[in-house]
């Protein structure tokens, strides 16, 4: 038996009992594609990496699959956190909503990462 | 209320106005920014593509695969929506549009707002709960 013979029928098994699981393209985790509250995940919660299957531009699947990491946070109006992520192999650029059970301290660290090392000295703010 | 009893003078057409001061006059190397109305040279220092205004780091949909081929149909105004860091310790600007959601990075010009863009920056710490959060989930 082949092996993508028996990634199919594990992919046919994981449908067929409503589990519906994703393997992480960078560390291997296998997670499920259900969170915690119901929405659907679309990228690791250990290191938060997702995978370029949507055409953020024109819509539609796109013909990419490369990794997509994390770059930014970006906060929406209502103060939710949003995740960019950047395609490694094309560039392309998109927004997920995070997760509850996404790495804490991965978001910490990109969130304060700008702050690490600003262009201009940031001692000049304390006097405004 | 004023009297209208004077008759209508004739009044001269306006002259037709053939000085451009758009397209390669005087103002071929600025635009304005849809935010702020301001004024801004494309001569800009530390960098060679400058697509946001200097003081309010709003930008315009006009770029569409490629950066530079304004191929884009939309033409809305992109809104600032985070900072992501380069590898080599260069903050990038992360655009996104208003009216179709597009998102664009650009990196940050030596003479934009410093204050914009560290309320940029300190937005997603604004936020207690978040912190507290992640604080507690540290082992």
């Amino acid at each position: 038996m082949s092996s993508d013979h028996l990634a199919h029928q594990h992919h046919t098994t994981g449908a067929a009992f409503g589990i519906g699981t994703f393997t992480c393209v960078r560390c291997g985790l296998t997670v499920s594609a259900k969170s915690a509250d119901g929405t659907r995940r679309n990228h690791c919660p250990s290191c938060l990496h997702s995978r370029h299957v949507l055409d953020q531009i024109e819509g539609g699947p796109s013909e990419c699959g490369a990794r997509m990491s994390p770059i930014a946070i970006a906060v929406l109006r209502t103060g939710d956190w949003t995740l960019v992520h950047r395609c490694v192999r094309c560039g392309e650029l998109s927004s997920d909503p995070v997760c509850g059970d996404d790495n804490q301290l991965m978001l910490m660290r990109m969130a304060v990462r700008p702050l690490a090392d600003p262009p201009f000295p940031l001692e000049a703010f304390g006097s405004l | 209320m004023p009297r209208r009893t004077r008759r209508e003078q004739h009044r001269r057409n306006q002259r037709h106005k053939d000085v451009l001061h758009t397209a390669g006059r005087h103002r071929a190397h600025d635009f304005r920014c849809v935010g702020c109305r301001l004024d801004v040279s494309l001569v800009a220092p530390g960098t060679a593509h400058r697509n946001h205004c200097p003081n309010c780091l709003t930008s315009l949909h006009v770029d569409h695969r490629i950066p530079g081929d304004r191929a884009a149909g939309c033409g809305g105004r992109m809104e600032p929506l985070g900072l992501t860091v380069r590898t080599d310790g260069e903050w990038m600007l992360i655009h996104q549009c208003l009216t179709c959601a597009r998102l664009s990075a650009n990196r940050i010009a030596g003479d934009d707002n410093a204050l914009a863009l560290v309320r940029l920056a300190l937005r997603p710490l604004q936020d207690r709960r978040v912190a507290s959060s992640a604080l507690l989930s540290m082992p």
